[in-house]
């Protein structure tokens, strides 16, 4: 009961902030006590939506084509190459320094580097995205396979387990909540670097609607469309994250 | 045993830059810059021959991480601590920030261009924005380990507010916090760079889209392995303040 209650109060108070901050920029804008040329009211912003609503949802749709043909790779390079990592003992202490240091590395600095090679279009925001997106499931991916508990694998060769059946029946189970984990990660990073590529060196997408939009001084469509933007990376990561609970809760009752 | 994972590491360190080396040459060296290229062109741009006013551009670099950083501090440290000692007020705007942290911070850049103009106020602002998050989101998950109970202890035998705060939730959460500390560090160097690289007209990063508009391959990788020692040199100074602190709290 009470917790509920608690509940109510916290949703009440969301909603309350965010319609307080809503009214007092509209306030402000409307005042003219900020320059509406770089600050414009939200209800300008909402008639700018309107305005660029198609352009900004086909680069939408293009931004997230291309960030899920990287995401696809990402996660299957990423997945594969960490149980390949995971298993391989020798492998693994031969390459893991540099994974971890290319990891660490700023992908942004050998983004121009990759435009003189593929030149100006879809390939290198695909490329770079999966460059982006593939390290963190990779390193996430390593570190589970390795972490298997050695007796489940020690059991599962006692009783004669192939080698399939060892990774379809002990090892994938096993890695399941951390691959999850994984790919929440990278879908962040796949859109980032294909927003980032865009803004670069794009000429069609979201990242290039963003930045010319901003070249423009206009301040209204540019809010409109980050808005768009930051809600679709919101909602696809929490239908991921929901997903992701599911999962486990499955997970939980089949044991 | 372990010097022989060094030495299959060396290994395959001297074959990649063996392997980039002859498919340079035999491509294109233009583009590919074998390392037997760039490591003159290092040498160039350290002599200041081919950028005579590096110093400026990473002094600049420098200065807008340290203030970027200085303030994603104070303002990750203030939000966290505000957000973490209510605990209403930290269930209501923590999935507000959450969610927020969703967003691929890229996106908010156009419109801090837009606000701040080219100079180096849209880069601060970017790393302090992909500073920020970390720091107060490490602030906030310090705060939930503290045992309440050592809280009320130290209250009952009379320690004030400060000194429970001292001796007891700092000692608790330092560790989290300082792991926050130092991605909040990374992240924003990354964002200062990006920033830089997306639009500017000083930096490191406006030097590297100089030598990359002119196709000056050799100096735009010279540009980037010393970005990198910057990058790298940054972290290994916080993960030194990582390691003392850890210390501190045994």
């Amino acid at each position: 009961m009470n917790q509920a209650r608690e509940s109510v109060r916290v949703r009440l108070i969301q909603m309350l902030s965010i319609a307080a901050v809503l009214l007092a920029w509209e306030g402000v804008a409307r005042a003219g006590w900020v320059d509406p040329l770089f600050v414009p009211a939200p209800t300008a912003v909402a008639g700018a939506l309107g305005r660029i609503g198609r352009a900004a949802l086909a680069g939408l749709g293009e931004t997230l084509l291309k960030t899920a043909i990287a995401y696809a790779v990402a996660v299957v390079i990423g997945v594969g190459g960490g149980i390949l990592l995971g298993s391989v003992r020798a492998l693994r202490q031969a390459v893991n320094p540099f994974v971890i240091a290319l990891y660490g590395m700023p992908k942004i600095l050998v983004l121009p580097w990759i435009i003189l090679f593929l030149g100006f279009g879809a390939m290198p925001a695909v490329v770079y995205a999966t460059i982006h997106g593939v390290f963190p499931i990779l390193v996430l991916v390593t570190g589970a396979v390795r972490d298997v508990d050695r007796n489940l694998v020690t059991v599962a060769r006692a009783f004669g387990a192939r080698r399939w059946q060892l990774y379809w029946k002990v090892v994938l189970p096993a890695i399941v909540p951390t691959v999850l984990a994984g790919m929440r990660l990278g879908i962040v990073f796949c859109l980032l670097g294909v927003l980032v590529v865009e803004m670069f060196a794009g000429v069609r997408g979201m990242g290039y609607v963003l930045s010319s939009l901003a070249n423009g001084f206009q301040a209204a469509e540019l809010f409109a469309a980050t808005a768009l933007v930051s809600a679709a990376s919101i909602i696809i990561v929490l239908s991921l994250a929901s997903v992701n609970e599911r999962l486990s809760q499955w997970r939980g009752e089949s044991r | 045993m372990q010097t022989q994972v060094v030495l299959i590491r060396v290994a395959i360190l001297v074959a990649a830059l063996g392997a980039w080396e002859i498919v340079g040459h035999t491509a294109n060296p233009a583009l590919y810059v074998p390392p037997s290229a760039a490591v003159p062109a290092l040498g160039r741009l350290l002599a200041l021959d081919s950028y005579p006013d590096l110093a400026q551009h990473l002094l600049l670099t420098l200065r807008e991480i340290l203030v970027a950083y200085a303030l994603a501090i104070a303002a990750g440290l203030g939000c966290g601590f505000v957000l973490g000692v209510n605990r209403l007020v930290g269930r209501a705007y923590g999935p507000i920030l959450a969610a927020l942290y969703a967003v691929p911070a890229v996106v908010w850049y156009p419109s801090l261009m837009l606000f701040f103009g080219l100079d180096a106020a849209s880069k601060i602002a970017f790393g302090f924005l992909l500073g920020f998050f970390p720091i107060t989101l490490a602030v906030l998950a310090g705060i939930r380990q503290v045992n309440p109970q050592l809280l009320v202890v130290a209250r009952a035998f009379g320690a004030s507010g400060v000194t429970a705060f001292r001796k007891v939730t700092l000692p608790a959460m330092l560790f989290t916090l300082v792991g926050g500390l130092r991605t909040g560090l990374a992240l924003t160097v990354i964002g200062v760079i990006v920033g830089e690289i997306l639009g500017s007209k000083s930096g490191m990063g406006s030097l590297i889209n100089h030598a990359y508009g002119l196709f000056r391959t050799d100096d735009y990788i010279a540009l980037v392995v010393v970005t990198l020692v910057l990058i790298v040199g940054s972290d290994a100074i916080a993960s030194l303040v990582e390691r003392r602190a850890q210390r501190w709290t045994e």
